[in-house]
């Protein structure tokens, strides 16, 4: 068998151990303790789980809500990741742009998006514009400083080898800059994911109908203890996923510089 | 020979290099003179960190005097430019980019088409000796070949003169006897002006027409020899250790 297929094979064959194990602990806590008063077991969640994969929970099934919440998540990410990648470059290269974003940047970073439910319904209304910009907004900080870096982290001396060789400075730009900063914007790009997708719940506290947030929310309104583990499952799952295909994009185009996961 | 009526490729007039930052001020290149002759392969060997690798940055356009001016092809160095051809001791390649697309760079710059530009890179790809890696990248590559890509790149673009910064300082013993070889034929091949730079007894011996000794910095010229034995040479023949003897006892002590 082929190294790295035996390699593959092995690290998943650990993962399936792993989450055997972590099944059987809590099957036990549940089931021999006093946490099984108040928590399902393994066995009950992932029945429920999918249960639900074919009876609604509210208006929809599992995947319904996960449509929905993906629904709002990707044109957010989109459209701040875009913006982020821009900007970030655009701070790098030209001081002035540097001057007048930065210290806006600076204090609205640490703030965390949920923090701006309030002024985001104010502004935005109670509909999804108001999920777009919390989603936006998460994303936008991890991207943009990363793609900023990126840029910063350009190998000086390859920009004076281009210029030797007749490069003007756009094609210093396209040709030095850009490609050494896009193992950075991937690593922004792959952070920003997960913010975004951090925001599933936070964002549909903001009166939602449906989405995998709102699954959460409502179980915990109604004490839904299944529910609301449900609801976890489906966002770590397709957060999951979301990620391993960001990898999969990445690899495809950056084969000449493999960084690790 | 020394033929009086060729060309004067490059000339150093009194250059001087004094770098200054808050708190140190480091006096680099000395009064610096110097005539290169077309087709010329002069050699700058001197102690190591004397200053060498400024004297050939400036000579490139790649710093600038602080007095004094240099000029190359009838033109004064004021900055970068495909005319000076540069090859690093760091290999300095575009690592996204493969042996052809790095090779083809100075063309693809120029807005010579693709067709063209191919052509002329395969040739110097072959030349150099790398042909069928025209699609590795530079990280599959080892630190011999690696080099070779970086001679290949410099020379596509046609530069009128090449610099050269001990391209082979970082390759191992065996891998460093072999690029010489390689590059005296790449040279009779195709005849440049080159200053290559040094601090190697034997490599300035082999490899020059003009050995230019330099001082302990900051530098300056502090003697020239005319080699005048046949190439390829030995390092084992009579007159090549006569010479490098000579030259070995003339030159400063390392700092």
């Amino acid at each position: 068998m082929p190294k790295k297929l035996k390699e593959s094979l092995t690290k998943a064959g650990c993962a399936v151990i792993a989450f055997l194990v972590f099944g059987l602990l809590w099957g036990a806590l549940t089931n021999f303790t006093d946490v099984g008063m108040f928590m399902p077991g393994p066995i009950e969640t992932l029945e429920f789980f999918f249960d639900h994969f074919v009876e609604k929970i509210g208006p929809g099934t599992i995947p319904y809500h996960a449509l929905m919440s993906l629904k709002r998540i990707i044109p957010a990410y989109i459209g701040a990741s875009a913006v982020g990648v821009v900007l970030g470059l655009l701070m790098a290269m030209y001081w002035p742009v540097d001057a007048i974003v930065r210290p806006i940047f600076s204090i609205v970073r640490p703030i965390p998006p949920v923090a701006w439910i309030p002024l985001a319904i104010l502004w935005f209304g109670i509909n999804d514009e108001s999920k777009y910009f919390l989603i936006a907004l998460a994303t936008l900080v991890s991207v943009l400083q990363n793609a900023y870096d990126g840029a910063k982290a350009a190998d000086q001396q390859l920009v004076g080898v281009a210029k030797m060789l007749g490069a003007n400075d756009k094609n210093v730009f396209l040709t030095v800059v850009l490609p050494g900063a896009v193992p950075y914007i991937f690593a922004g790009l792959q952070l920003g994911l997960n913010a975004a997708w951090g925001q599933v719940v936070g964002s549909e506290m903001i009166r939602s109908v449906d989405g995998l947030g709102w699954i959460i929310i409502r179980g915990t309104d109604n004490n839904n203890v299944l529910q609301e583990l449900a609801g976890i499952v489906m966002i770590g799952i397709l957060g999951y996923i979301l990620a391993a295909a960001m990898r999969f994009a990445e690899n495809k185009l950056v084969r000449w510089n493999k960084r690790g996961t | 020979m020394m033929d009086e009526k060729r060309k004067t490729m490059i000339s150093c007039e009194s250059v001087d290099k004094t770098f200054t930052t808050k708190t140190t001020t480091n006096h680099v290149v000395n009064k610096f003179n110097l005539e290169v002759k077309e087709n010329e392969f002069v050699v700058l060997f001197g102690p190591g960190q004397c200053g060498k690798t400024t004297v050939l940055n400036l000579m490139a356009g790649l710093e600038t005097p602080t007095e004094g001016r240099i000029i190359v092809n009838d033109k004064e160095v004021k900055g970068p430019d495909p005319e000076r051809g540069f090859v690093y001791q760091t290999l300095a390649l575009f690592p996204w980019y493969t042996v052809m697309q790095n090779v083809e760079y100075g063309l693809r710059m120029k807005g010579i088409k693709k067709a063209e530009r191919r052509e002329k890179a395969k040739y110097y790809i072959d030349l150099v000796g790398l042909g069928g890696f025209e699609d590795s990248f530079p990280n599959q590559l080892s630190g011999g070949m690696q080099q070779r890509v970086g001679i290949a790149r410099a020379y596509c673009n046609e530069p009128v003169v090449l610099f050269m910064d001990e391209p082979f300082g970082h390759l191992d013993a065996q891998t460093r006897y072999l690029m010489q070889d390689e590059i005296v034929k790449i040279w009779e091949k195709e005849k440049r002006t080159v200053v290559f730079v040094t601090n190697n007894i034997e490599e300035a011996v082999f490899l020059a027409d003009r050995v230019v000794v330099l001082t302990n910095c900051p530098t300056t010229v502090k003697c020239e020899y005319v080699i005048d034995l046949p190439r390829p040479r030995s390092y084992t023949d009579p007159k090549f250790l006569a010479l490098r003897s000579e030259i070995q006892s003339v030159v400063d002590k390392t700092l």
